[in-house]
């Protein structure tokens, strides 16, 4: 699907261009939307931060004010109760009084150490407590009820300084925690010795304290919460958390350290602000101690709720966005798929053109654009090509006749040489086999051989350049040795008559190098002229001639001199153009006289037939592909003794 | 004759009912009779077997007519049974040798616990053993002869501070160092989120003070007249103990049931916690099983120690204690 997708976009210029469109018009609108985005989440970031700052800290006041009241009242009765330790009785309306004075107060103990007022007994505690508008005093302290131990008595006892206890739900009479909740300012009481001597405790509900935490709310959805200085909730929407459960309680089973860091910073009396997860939602938490209680309020707020609006608008812009980015991708697709239309129906007639179907006819759109220009141009070129084609036609069926010819003509030019072997199949002291290779379709190289009064009459010619004009200069020059040999002359002899009419009218300086041999067959014996030939092999070395006469053809009257050897009788001779030993690879390196040599004299058992076949391989070889760069004609000869 | 024969007929088919209809009547009074159970502390995990078996009918299944009763202020455990209103109660083994040591003759009729669970912890974020002389919470309603012991072994010079509860007092500083229940107070130091680093952590059971704890104890007095009553409740309590090792979840939901039935400050993660340190606590460290049963080696280690450090008059053996 993927592969497909991608073939289409690579397909379909339209496509691309209107994806390289939507994709730049993305890239600015994300950049600047983004931008946007950011600065007003910080405005409404600020915004929040402040109005829930603002509300905690006129909530905190609001509270701190009541907790110093009380402060200032068992402040004031402690004074009053150091000045009186001789009067345990007065201790009940002292008890009392502060109630009366106080009316948000639940209740006062005030306590002392065991058997502290002689005849009292271990357990003396004063105890006055509001019951229902009416306000009770009894002694509490019994065996069941050892004050002692609490810690409501104990802490500020142990600290030596007065404090505020954890806020712990009331028993009732029944032994069944009510649901208010209280919390009890305390005061360690001394005697004249600053000995301690038992402890004054108020107690205060925290209905109103919790109503008044509870009720802010900056946000629909935030909420407000208290911990107290163990992390226990004293203030929390969900009561199944109140009381019996700290802050921590939920990391206990599953590790939340931002959740736990909020509690410790809470605890340590720290005031700021923190983002978390509260019940995996994001979360804003303002936190600020509660005067010096250890007690700590908390407003968590959603972020969905302080975003909300922000993020409605977001996602509507967004969806705008994309949406917008989708049309303009549809628009710009059709527009240019459009545009583009002449070039599909330009692509499809040139597959036709391409076919061999010149006869379409291409559009007329009408436009001077690039597209119109384009489409001009194509039908101009349609019109050349047509032209074009109809010449090739005519020039391919032209070349056709001439290679036609020129096969004939190769026809012809291999005729003029022998090309039956045996040569001489009636005679065994003979072995002799010659082969001519052009290197085109005809060549300038020649060979001819004859036996006349047990005469071997033979030659190897090699006119200079390549192609017709050489072939024609070659039929000349065989046609003139089979007539001028025959007469009986030595080879010098018939080198000069050659050479006479091969010079008249030579006006293009044509020439041939030709190795003329007459050989005795009785005796072995050897004539032969060399006119600028390459020197023969025999038995495996180059012959070394005295003379190394002029080509043929050049310079009329000159005069050629023969040489002889007395017995060629079972030796291997070798007559070659330079189409073997200067044949060339495709690196332009010749196969060398060294190695014709060496290959020669490797080849001292063979046939005549296998020689020129052995260095026909060779040859072959060695060009490795390459073009042939000259006629390669080879003719070896044995007589046999 | 035949006036005889019918008078000696009617007497015995008289005779017969009278019988049956007084072992009738006598199997339903001694069906009918309660049997009340009351643990040392209120509800929570560290009785949740005793629950299983109420809440499963391991006890009715038995013929018992159990009713657990919980402490009050007013009406500690110890208390209810001195005063024959309830009949069973659960006692740490110091505790019930003590108590054996002041006169009352109890008898262990199930022993669940087989490793010690007390802890000293430090509020200082050392080691408590460090901490000579230091202020350290102790509870005022008892159970605390181990930590004497370890005090007076260990040369450490505790200034005490009996507490009613632990935890604001260790919270707010008042006290250097408090003792601990591995199941119960020390949680609830967790969960304050004061960092309890383990080598604040003093284990008595990893320091030569492995002594086992709870156990299910009667008087000797009840024990030796209702012997099968006591024995089927030990046999039932114990189901319920297997029980809830093999199901834990729905364990910790009836212990959540007593809990909230008894409006006990707590949570269910303080709960589930204290039910695993309990049934960890159960498996005996050498046998690596649930043994329910008190170990001589172990009562008579306990002596030693207790009467080391002044804790018993006498030597409470292994014998006094268990059920002959």
């Amino acid at each position: 699907m993927k592969l497909r997708i991608l073939s289409f976009v690579k397909r379909s210029l339209a496509t691309r261009m209107s994806l390289v469109t939507v994709f730049f018009a993305a890239i600015i609108l994300i950049a600047a939307l983004g931008y946007m985005f950011n600065v007003s989440r910080q405005a409404i970031r600020k915004e929040a931060v402040d109005r829930a700052t603002n509300q905690l800290e006129n909530t905190v006041l609001r509270v701190t004010n009541i907790l110093d009241q009380v402060e200032v009242a068992a402040n004031n009765t402690a004074w009053l109760i150091n000045r009186h330790l001789d009067s345990p009785e007065l201790m009940f309306e002292y008890s009392r009084r502060i109630l009366e004075n106080n009316p948000d107060l639940n209740g006062c103990s005030i306590a002392f150490e065991p058997n502290f007022f002689p005849g009292r007994g271990r357990y003396f505690s004063a105890y006055s407590y509001n019951n229902n508008g009416v306000i009770e005093t009894t002694q509490e302290g019994n065996e069941h009820y050892e004050y002692f131990y609490l810690d409501w008595y104990q802490l500020c006892k142990l600290l030596d300084r007065p404090v505020w206890t954890e806020p712990f739900m009331d028993y009732n009479p029944e032994n069944i925690y009510s649901q208010d909740m209280i919390a009890s300012y305390c005061q360690p009481l001394k005697d004249r010795e600053g000995k301690y001597i038992g402890t004054l405790s108020v107690d205060l509900s925290l209905s109103w304290l919790s109503n008044t935490i509870s009720a802010v709310k900056p946000y629909p959805n935030s909420y407000s919460i208290m911990i107290g200085q163990g992390g226990t909730y004293f203030v929390h929407p969900d009561s199944t958390k109140l009381v019996y459960q700290t802050i921590f309680t939920e990391s206990m089973e599953h590790p939340d350290t931002a959740m736990v860091n909020l509690g410790h910073a809470m605890q340590r009396g720290e005031e700021g602000m923190r983002q978390l997860k509260v019940n995996g939602e994001d979360c804003y938490v303002f936190y600020k101690p509660l005067s010096t209680t250890g007690w700590s309020v908390a407003i968590v707020c959603p972020e969905s709720d302080i975003f909300g609006g922000f993020n409605k608008l977001r996602r509507s812009v967004t969806g705008t966005v994309i949406g917008g980015l989708l049309l303009l991708m549809l628009v710009c697709g059709r527009f240019i798929r459009h545009e583009i239309k002449p070039l599909t129906k330009l692509a499809r007639q040139a597959e036709t053109i391409a076919s061999g179907d010149f006869s379409v006819t291409l559009p007329e759109e009408g436009r001077t654009d690039e597209i119109g220009q384009l489409s001009e141009s194509f039908t101009n070129m349609q019109h050349s090509l047509v032209n074009y084609i109809e010449e090739l036609k005519t020039t391919t069926a032209q070349k056709a006749s001439i290679e036609n010819e020129l096969q004939v003509a190769s026809d012809i030019q291999m005729s003029m040489v022998p090309r039956m072997f045996p040569a001489f199949p009636n005679r065994n002291d003979i072995d002799l086999y010659a082969s001519m290779t052009p290197a085109k379709e005809v060549g300038g190289d020649l060979y001819d051989f004859f036996i006349q009064d047990e005469i071997l009459h033979f030659c190897v010619g090699d006119v200079s350049g390549k192609g017709i004009p050489a072939s024609l200069f070659m039929a000349v020059t065989r046609n003139l040795f089979r007539i001028v040999a025959p007469q009986g002359l030595p080879p010098a002899e018939i080198a000069s008559h050659i050479n006479n009419i091969l010079a008249v009218d030579n006006d293009r300086g044509m020439f041939v190098t030709m190795f003329i041999g007459k050989a005795d067959l009785r005796t072995g014996h050897l004539d032969y002229c060399n006119c600028g030939h390459n020197a023969p092999v025999i038995d495996g070395q180059f012959l070394k001639m005295q003379y190394d006469n002029q080509p043929l053809g050049l310079w009329e009257d000159d005069p050629f001199y023969g040489e002889s050897i007395e017995n060629i009788k079972d030796k291997q001779f070798l007559l070659y153009t330079d189409g073997l030993n200067e044949a060339e690879n495709p690196e332009k390196e010749l196969l060398g006289n060294t190695r014709l040599i060496a290959l020669m004299q490797d080849a001292q058992d063979m046939s005549a037939r296998q020689v020129v076949d052995m260095l026909k391989a060779v040859v072959e070889e060695h060009r490795a592909g390459a073009d042939p760069n000259d006629d390669l004609t080879l003719l070896c000869l044995t007589i046999k003794g | 004759m035949d006036k005889e024969i019918t008078s000696f007929c009617l007497r015995i088919s008289r005779s017969v009912c009278v019988a049956l209809l007084f072992l009738v009547s006598g199997h339903r009074l001694q069906a009918q009779e309660k049997f009340i159970f009351t643990p040392q502390w209120t509800a929570q995990a560290q009785f949740a077997g005793y629950y299983v078996a109420q809440e499963k009918g391991f006890y009715k299944e038995a013929g018992l007519n159990v009713e657990i009763v919980h402490p009050s202020l007013t009406q500690p455990a110890m208390k209810r049974i001195q005063n024959k209103e309830s009949h069973a109660t659960t006692l740490q083994l110091c505790q019930a040798m003590e108590i054996v040591d002041g006169g009352i003759e109890l008898v262990n009729i199930l022993q669940t616990s087989m490793n010690n669970a007390l802890t000293i912890v430090s509020r200082r974020g050392v080691n408590p053993l460090t901490q000579k002389g230091a202020r350290v919470g102790i509870w005022a309603s008892g159970a605390s002869q181990l930590a004497f012991c370890v005090n007076k072994k260990e040369n450490l010079g505790y200034e005490w501070v009996p507490f009613a509860s632990n935890v604001n007092l260790f919270v707010a500083g008042a006290i250097d160092a408090t003792v601990a229940m591995s199941y119960n107070e020390y949680y609830q130091l967790v969960q304050t989120g004061l960092p309890m680093d383990e080598k604040c952590v003093y284990r008595l059971s990893e320091h030569g003070y492995n002594f086992q704890e709870d156990g299910l104890y009667v008087t000797r007095e009840y024990y030796d007249k209702h012997r099968d009553q006591a024995k089927k409740f030990a046999q039932a309590s114990r189901k319920g103990w297997e029980w809830a090792a093999a199901h834990p979840e729905e364990t910790l939901d009836i212990v959540m049931k007593y809990v909230q039935d008894n409006h006990i400050i707590t949570n269910k993660t303080l709960q589930k916690l204290m039910l695993e340190e309990i049934l960890r606590l159960q498996v005996d460290r050498d046998s690596g099983k649930r043994e329910f049963r008190l170990r001589p080696d172990m009562v008579k280690k306990l002596n030693q120690l207790l009467l080391e450090c002044n804790m018993l008059k006498h030597e409470v053996t292994y014998e006094q204690l268990i059920a002959q």
